[in-house]
């Protein structure tokens, strides 16, 4: 890198009107306001910071958010495989349009989604009776919290893996199966390893958009502190009592960990990428 | 169902005896695994979709038409359509220029500011709001002038708009990227030696081949802008008949028991956002090969 | 292992691969499936392989019917145009691949599964690449791997796509002479795809010209050059 210019010259036009455009908005619109919530933190500092964030209730609500975040993704990875390999692979009538569905969740606003699952799930509503007749309780409690990341978090790892399955070379299976290996052999051994790169990268979107998850979780959850009360909640909380201080140390919290988990997982990615040879 | 399996079969190749190909699950098991994958989308997917209108209609098409026509509700709509209206064209400013500067130039740093595009993806749109609250709030620097010189941003309308283009921030500049890596810049340079201007260059040469992904990129945040609630929910104050959105207005509807006119308005940002999904899934098939969402790993 | 080929018939959709091939090939020959694309010469070895199955006719294995018998159980080893190897997995495991997908009784012990894969990278002359992954070899490497890979289930019969196609003209020519040595080794019956006649005649016992989805001669290669059956064979072999 050393002694390469910084831009490398081009006779491309545009240069100055691209770069200013997008350095401006995404300075007044992404980094500024981020940059907000860091300086307050830092005038805040640190011992006050741990201050707010170490008290039970926030501990739950953090915990709530992070642990039902990672048991939706997990949830989606395996779901979101199985549906994508459908999708792909198999055809029936219809395939099309569930196809379509599964986009959904990307274009239903969350507070329609949290509603809707409400109604459904509560204990008077089509699906939450039929729960209640086996002692389930899914809406006001933790299953009703998951159920809605789950729906948020739907379409990620499908979309991801579904172009990966359909560009596997046919031959690569016909070659398992000549040396002897069951359809399970292969599809464990040789396809699953395939598709992990592009499903890690559906796990952590998945689970990012489920952490930071409000709109369809509030409806659905009940919001009894330290049992359904997610994270995002309580900033809003602070925020509505104009305690902008512990609301942006709750943030930064989130922040952080949403980071370090992001950072941990493409950590992950860039070794099995590695692995396979492509760097 | 099991028409179909073998309906499958016939389409592969004509296999009229029962033998199975070397790269195929056996009957049984796609069926189980089709079923699976249908039921999970029925209950998870098509469920909700489904009570959304049916609580809607509850009490008949006339409540909820009423509850539409009232005049809170007239103006969330109008909100909710002006906010996307004003939040669509900045991002696919942003797309445009960002994708330009990333796929035409050469410049160190370039990785970093990708990620920086994608930041408000990992970003929970209530810390999004947050960010928003303390560099413009009233009590905070900035916010404090705008407001002293009458332009006020949180608990108002640019606010909302400013909430609404950090979440749908990358939307436009994620599709056009991959198009553009992939379509090279041999055009535009050719363009540029038969003497053409750099605009002449953009309309002319540039813009043809990616407006589809232009497209399904501002399908995308249309969508997604029309049904924000986390981070408009922060900012906007929540004041009925001024800064009440449709989602924010569904949420004090519901709260307030009024299922109807809830369910109502939800019917209707439901509406809008299955024509998006039809636009979407019309663009996925006929235009697959300029899209970017068909190759992204 | 002999194979005997009985009117095979093939179509896929509307238009047919195969129209009632047949064929008998001594146990271990070297055979040329020769002709132009479409002419059914792939179709007819994927068959052979269990990858595909005909719509009429039998196949034979040491005068067993074969027709119906899965992939997995017929141990054809097939070396496949693009050689299809395993991109996540080291030469090494790629080789072992056979070995390991055996059922628990019938698996090689791991010192055993070791001792085996070594030997194959000797006879493919690569001794020292087994940690290596495929995108690490030269497109020559990785069709000798795909060979040993294929060698490494003891099969019954060695099937091979295209082997040479994917290579350029000089790598070409040495692995040619390769196969021919790993042929003559094992002894194994050897039935390659090729589109390419100096590599039928060079490297062939046996050579099957096949156009339209018909067999047009079989022969060896000198009889074939001196006596072309049809006005097809003389244009495609002289030519």
């Amino acid at each position: 890198m050393a002694g390469t210019p910084f831009i490398q010259k081009t006779p491309m036009p545009g240069l100055r009107l691209s770069a200013g455009i997008t350095l401006t908005m995404l300075s007044i619109v992404v980094l500024l306001p981020i940059a907000a919530l860091l300086l307050q933190g830092a005038s805040f500092g640190p011992a006050n910071i741990w201050e707010v964030v170490n008290r039970e209730r926030v501990w739950a609500a953090l915990f709530l958010s992070f642990r039902l975040a990672f048991f939706a993704a997990l949830f989606n990875l395996v779901f979101g495989l199985l549906l994508a390999w459908v999708l792909t692979r198999y055809d029936f009538p219809g395939r099309r349009i569930v196809d379509a569905a599964v986009d959904l969740p990307f274009a239903l606003p969350t507070a329609v989604a949290g509603i809707a699952l409400t109604a459904l799930y509560a204990p008077n509503g089509t699906f939450g009776q039929l729960a209640a007749q086996f002692g389930w309780k899914i809406a006001y409690t933790q299953w009703g919290i998951l159920l809605a990341l789950i729906f948020v978090g739907l379409p990620f790892v499908t979309r991801t893996v579904q172009p990966v399955i359909a560009e596997i070379d046919r031959e690569v299976e016909e070659a398992s199966a000549t040396l002897g290996a069951s359809r399970l052999h292969t599809l464990i051994h040789v396809i699953l390893p395939m598709l992990a790169p592009a499903a890690l990268t559906g796990f952590a979107l998945a689970l990012a958009r489920a952490v930071g998850e409000y709109g369809s979780v509030i409806f659905i959850a009940g919001n009894i502190p330290m049992k359904t009360e997610i994270a995002p909640l309580l900033i809003v909380i602070q925020l509505e009592e104009f305690h902008y201080q512990a609301a942006g140390a709750i943030g930064i919290a989130m922040l952080l960990i949403s980071f370090a988990m992001l950072l941990v997982i493409n950590l992950i990615q860039i070794l099995s990428r590695r692995r396979m040879g492509h760097v | 169902m099991s028409d179909m399996i073998t309906d499958t079969i016939a389409q592969t190749g004509a296999r009229p005896r029962k033998f199975r190909a070397a790269t195929a699950e056996s009957t049984p098991v796609r069926l189980a695994l089709t079923l699976l994958a249908l039921a999970g989308v029925g209950v998870l997917v098509v469920a909700p979709l489904a009570t959304v209108f049916a609580e809607a209609l509850a009490q008949g098409w006339a409540a909820a038409i009423t509850s539409l026509g009232n005049h809170d509700a007239q103006s969330a709509i109008r909100l909710t359509l002006w906010v996307t209206a004003i939040a669509l064209p900045l991002n696919a400013a942003f797309g445009i220029a960002a994708a330009w500067l990333i796929t035409k130039f050469d410049f160190r740093g370039k990785a970093l500011l990708i990620t920086l595009i994608d930041l408000p993806f990992s970003v929970s749109p209530v810390v999004a709001g947050l960010c928003i609250v303390l560099l413009f709030g009233a009590n905070s620097l900035v916010g404090g002038w705008l407001v002293a010189h009458g332009f006020p941003i949180v608990f108002a309308i640019p606010g909302i708009v400013l909430a609404t283009v950090f979440v749908t921030f990358p939307f436009v500049a994620r599709e056009l990227i991959p198009v553009m890596i992939e379509q090279g810049r041999a055009e535009e340079e050719a363009a540029l030696t038969l003497g053409a201007s750099g605009w002449r260059v953009f309309w002319t040469v540039t813009l043809p081949n990616i407006r589809w992904a232009l497209l399904y990129g501002a399908l995308l945040c249309t969508a997604r802008a029309m049904g924000e609630f986390g981070a408009v929910a922060v900012v906007s104050g929540k004041i009925r008949g001024q800064t009440a959105t449709m989602p924010i207005t569904i949420e004090m509807l519901y709260n307030e028991y009024l299922s109807v006119a809830a369910f109502s308005m939800a019917a209707a940002l439901t509406a809008l956002a299955l024509v998006t999904l039809i636009l979407k899934t019309t663009l996925e098939l006929r235009h697959a090969g300029q899209l970017a969402a068909n190759r992204r790993h | 292992m002999h194979i005997q080929i009985d009117e095979i018939a093939k179509s896929f959709g509307s238009s047919a691969a195969l129209h009632g091939v047949s064929l008998s090939i001594p146990s271990g020959a070297l055979i040329a499936l020769l002709g132009p694309s479409g002419s059914g010469k792939t179709t007819l070895l994927r068959i052979l392989g269990g990858l595909e199955f005909p719509a009429s006719g039998r196949v034979l294995f040491d005068g067993q019917d074969a027709t119906g018998m899965s992939v997995q159980e017929r141990r054809a080893g097939f070396v496949f145009q693009s050689y299809a190897l395993f991109r996540h997995m080291t030469v090494f495991d790629n080789i072992a691949y056979g070995l390991r997908a055996r059922p628990r009784g019938k698996r090689p012990e791991k010192a055993e599964i070791a001792r085996r894969v070594t030997k194959l990278l000797e006879l493919i002359q690569l001794p020292d690449i087994g940690g290596r992954y495929p995108s690490q070899l030269s497109g020559g490497q990785r069709q000798r791997v795909a060979l040993a890979r294929a060698l490494a289930i003891e099969p019954r019969m060695l099937l091979l796509d295209e082997p040479f196609g994917a290579l350029d003209a000089k790598v070409r020519k040495e692995l040619r002479q390769g196969l021919r040595e790993i042929h003559d080794e094992t002894g194994l019956t050897t039935i390659f795809v090729t589109h390419d006649q100096d590599e039928a005649m060079e490297l062939a016992d046996l050579v099957v010209v096949m156009s339209m989805g018909k067999i047009e001669q079989i022969g060896r290669p000198q009889d074939i050059r001196a006596r072309p059956a049809t006005e097809f064979v003389r244009e495609f072999v002289c030519a």
